[in-house]
């Protein structure tokens, strides 16, 4: 990205030159974006974007693993974007479908591509953000791409170079043979190699013959993200590489940019505040007041079997550790219930688990303090066949779950509730219920997306009540709510101080 | 075979390393013709030191220092690492040594069949489980080289209760993270955790089920599958449709209490409900589900996703069974037989008895030229690696020239 390009004189006059550059509603962002824009409405459009964004990890956190597709999906987030005036008009990028190109049309392209670039600028420094951003950008891009009109798709594949040709009859008969019939006779296939459509492949979703895959017409929005995800994640390291010299340009516009992302991602719970220590002693309490039923499962697997495999293990840690289990105690609880399997002794111990705990805890290797899985992490793993761990509401046979939720004795008909939620594939709700159910009908704070939120607020809950305040909302802290309520006001009263950006890597 | 004390071991690496371990070929293998630079010199090694002491980012100039240091250290197991931008041993304190490159490898651990292997748990195995192992490389084996168009197979025995693959074509090693990834979990088809009776959801993989079902019945009397009322009952778990439990428990109840009745029960009341049309959408595929769950290749992909993960090398010995990890030729793995792999106090007398034997007939300068490999049943094994090197070679031959072609050198 270049901004000296800012600075100079336009010299084409502007809307003809706009409707031969933006001939599409939908773009692969290729050439950084020309002319002069004010400093108000450089902030404007990265925040606009970066709201939209925000809204679309949103719903598809709420609706990951939902079975409704796309268009579900699409209507959540119009949904929520009417909340906003100001976003009407992402709205109707989302919905555009096509190349009629008004006057307004275009303007709303140029927009869409200036607002992708600034953010591209505020989002390149980590690999924590790039990813980040290139995530939500593939969420926006895959909305964009489905509401596209068919003759749409065709011209956008043709702008950028795209349009492959299908194979021939014969090829295609052969292969309707070969593939056992996941090749059907009834479309037309284009092979493409099968790096270009991993998403595919990892669901076994498509054919595959010597290292291609053979595709239809309906899969090409999955090359077109391989090519697309490709280029973006070069881009953001390419510009971060620039980004001193950009930087050194004009200061005024990376002093609000810098602030940008980090307000508004969720809490990742990495920090453990100074006050919250949890004794080891007190966790079997804790499990069955406090845990969601995934922590619960681990905690009482481990009790009972003395031992965890692995992903149970990391899961488990790096719960401890975010709810304020300190390392001394976290090696202390382990081998205590480690060592009680007669082939694992002290020894072993030491040599083979122990290094593991204190690495999550950021003391060996390359010294990340690890972050606890969230939800989305946990419900989207794909897990051995003698693993543990997982989403019990995802993961667990309908039997095993309901029995388990009657014995915490959850009335009957909330564990109906909660077995139709999960029927439905809506693993957070159902989990969210199972709080409501065991906390006297107090909900969340913005449905459950992390399992040590849960166990936060599930401990502000309890709490409430033992100071006997008669609050009528429990004292919670405002976790991942933030992430609708974006408001230009909060960056300026944000709190990151500046050593936070001494720690960011390049 | 004479048997293997681990307590020898220290005594026994010393001979191995400098008598057994066929360093020129290894190298050459790891080296891919030079046709990258640095690709040897950039790899990561990690050694295992008497007392479980690991050194990581271990990696080496030449061949030959290489060869010095195993010498030197004999370490108990070395493990293959990815090849970094740089070289590992000097960088490994800076932040910018990043992976780069590395085979695609595979890892089936018997233990991951506890679920359904009823001969052995943990770290046993015998001969009746084997041939789950068997079938998981013949599945395997396919897959990669009919889907993935992969010709460059490595298959090797790890030296206990597995099997290692290492996919060695540039394609492989060129992958990224998410592309290891998503290959892997093309090739899990049983998945699902311990608290999931059905664990296996077709359109899965119809070719795989072609090759299990000729010798399905056989594991099913060998294994045991549907022997006890547990057993049934994680059958049924694994059927999970309510209305064909309960016709396959009431054929079930009729018929002799052996796993092989049991389960031509089972296909005879799933053809049965075909036959009239009352299988569901979601039962239509059940034989062969339930065919896939009890005996598909079952993987660690963590092994796999990860560009920066250790893998064992070939020709390792086995710190507790002695064996050596052999390749083997996939094509005859029905064959392989655990009671027959070499191990390194085996192969030391091996040597000594040839050399014994020789003495009489051929003077001991003619005797010293031989490798002594060749004098051993390790033979065999050395032959698939460089049958397998040899076809690799092929793939460097022709890249060397198009290099020089570019350069316009001749």
């Amino acid at each position: 990205m270049d901004f000296r390009r800012q600075q100079r004189r336009v010299i084409k006059s502007e809307p003809d030159k706009y409707a031969e550059l933006y001939p599409h509603d939908l773009q692969l962002y290729k050439i950084p974006p020309d002319g002069i824009i004010s400093l108000d409405e450089f902030q404007d459009f990265a925040y606009e974007r970066l709201q939209v964004l925000r809204i679309i990890e949103m719903v598809n956190i709420r609706e990951k693993g939902s079975k409704d597709g796309l268009e579900e999906l699409r209507r959540s987030v119009l949904s929520e974007l009417k909340k906003f005036p100001e976003l009407k008009s992402y709205a109707k990028l989302i919905c555009a479908t096509g190349c009629n190109s008004s006057e307004a049309d275009v303007a709303l392209r140029r927009r869409d591509h200036i607002s992708h670039f600034i953010l591209r600028l505020a989002h390149c420094r980590t690999e924590d953000l790039r990813r980040w951003f290139i995530n939500r950008e593939m969420e926006l891009f895959r909305l964009r791409w489905f509401s596209l009109s068919n003759e749409g798709k065709k011209k956008f594949l043709q702008i950028n170079g795209l349009d492959y040709k299908p194979i021939s009859d014969a090829e295609r008969l052969q292969l309707t043979g070969a593939s056992r019939g996941m090749v059907s006779s009834n479309y037309e296939y284009y092979q493409v190699p099968f790096i270009e459509v991993i998403d595919l492949v990892r669901k076994r979703n498509v054919f595959l013959k010597g290292g291609y895959a053979f595709i239809t017409s309906n899969d090409f929005i999955s090359v077109i993200i391989y090519v697309y995800r490709a280029f973006l994640a070069h881009e953001l390291v390419v510009t971060c590489r620039k980004l001193p010299q950009i930087e050194a340009m004009d200061e005024r516009v990376f002093r609000d940019l810098n602030h940008l992302p980090k307000s508004y991602t969720g809490k990742d719970f990495t920090v453990v505040d100074d006050k919250a220590h949890v004794p080891i002693e007190s966790l079997d309490s804790l499990s069955k007041t406090s845990y969601p039923m995934c922590m619960q499962h681990m905690h009482n697997t481990l009790r009972k079997e003395h031992h965890l495999r692995h992903g149970g293990r990391q899961l488990y840690g790096l719960f401890l550790k975010a709810i304020g289990v300190t390392l001394d105690d976290a090696l202390r609880f382990w081998r205590e219930e480690f060592t009680q399997k007669p082939e694992i002794d002290h020894d072993k111990f030491d040599k083979q688990y122990a290094y593991n705990i204190r690495h999550n805890y950021g003391k060996e290797g390359k010294r990340a303090n690890y972050t606890p899985h969230s939800c989305m992490k946990i419900i989207t793993e794909s897990l051995g066949t003698q693993d543990q761990h997982g989403c019990p509401f995802k993961h667990w046979d309908a039997n095993k779950l309901k029995s388990s939720l009657l014995q915490q004795n959850i009335q009957q008909i909330d564990v109906q509730e909660i077995m139709d939620l999960v029927k439905d594939g809506h693993y957070q709700l159902a989990c969210t219920k199972h709080f409501e159910a065991k906390h006297n009908g107090v909900a969340p704070d913005g449905g459950v997306n992390h399992p040590n939120q849960y166990f936060e607020q599930s401990q502000a809950v309890l709490r409430g009540k033992q100071d006997n305040i008669k609050k009528e909302t429990p004292r919670v802290k405002p976790v991942a709510k933030a992430s609708t309520s974006v408001k230009k006001k909060k960056v300026d009263e944000d709190v990151w101080d500046d050593a936070d950006f001494d720690n960011i890597e390049f | 075979m004479s048997d293997y004390d681990p307590g020898q071991l220290p005594d026994l690496l010393p001979i191995y390393y400098k008598r057994l371990f066929p360093f020129e070929l290894f190298c050459k293998w790891l080296d891919y013709g030079g046709v990258k630079n640095g690709y040897f010199r950039n790899r990561e090694f990690s050694f295992t030191l008497p007392e479980d002491i690991v050194v990581r980012y271990q990696s080496f100039i030449s061949a030959s220092e290489f060869e010095e240091e195993i010498k030197r250290r004999c370490p108990h197991k070395i493990d293959i690492g990815a090849v970094f931008n740089t070289s590992p041993k000097s960088y490994r304190h800076v932040t910018l040594l990043v992976p780069e490159e590395k085979e695609l490898v595979l890892d089936i651990d018997m233990t991951d069949y506890d679920e359904v292997r009823t001969c052995c748990q943990g770290a046993d195995v015998c001969a009746r489980c084997w041939r789950f192992m068997a079938i998981a490389v013949q599945v395997l084996d396919q897959a990669l080289r009919d889907d993935f168009g992969w010709l460059h197979l490595l298959w090797v025995f790890s030296g206990r209760r597995g099997v290692h693959c290492w996919v060695c074509d540039a394609s492989a090693r060129q992958m990224d993270q998410k592309q290891r990834s998503a290959v892997a979990e093309y090739l899990q088809v049983v998945v699902g955790g311990e608290s999931q009776g059905k664990k296996v959801n077709l359109p899965g993989d119809r070719r795989a089920v072609e090759i299990i079902e000729t010798q399905f019945e056989t594991l099913v009397e060998e294994q045991d599958f549907f022997g006890s009322e547990t057993k049934v009952q994680s059958l049924l778990a694994a059927v999970k449709d309510e209305g064909l439990c309960n016709e396959i428990k009431k054929a079930l109840d009729k018929c002799p209490a052996t796993s092989k009745h049991r389960w031509k029960e089972v296909v005879a009341v799933i053809a049965y409900q075909k036959s009239r049309g009352q299988l569901k959408w979601r039962t239509k595929n059940i034989k062969e589900e339930l065919i896939l769950q009890y005996a598909y290749p079952r993987l660690d992909i963590n092994v796999s996703k990860g560009l920066n993960h250790l893998l064992k090398a070939p020709f390792c010995v086995h710190p507790k069974t002695g064996k050596i990890c052999i390749p083997f030729n996939p094509k005859v793995v029905n064959n392989f037989s655990l009671t027959a792999v070499p191990t390194i106090s085996s192969l030391i007398n091996e040597i000594q008895e040839y050399d014994e034997k020789q003495d009489s007939v051929l003077n001991s300068e003619a005797r010293q030229k031989m490798k002594d490999y060749k004098k051993t049943s390790m033979n065999k094994n050395i032959t698939v690696f460089s049958e397998f090197l040899r076809k690799l070679e092929d793939t460097w031959r022709g890249k060397m020239i198009e290099i020089s072609d570019e350069k316009m050198e001749f």
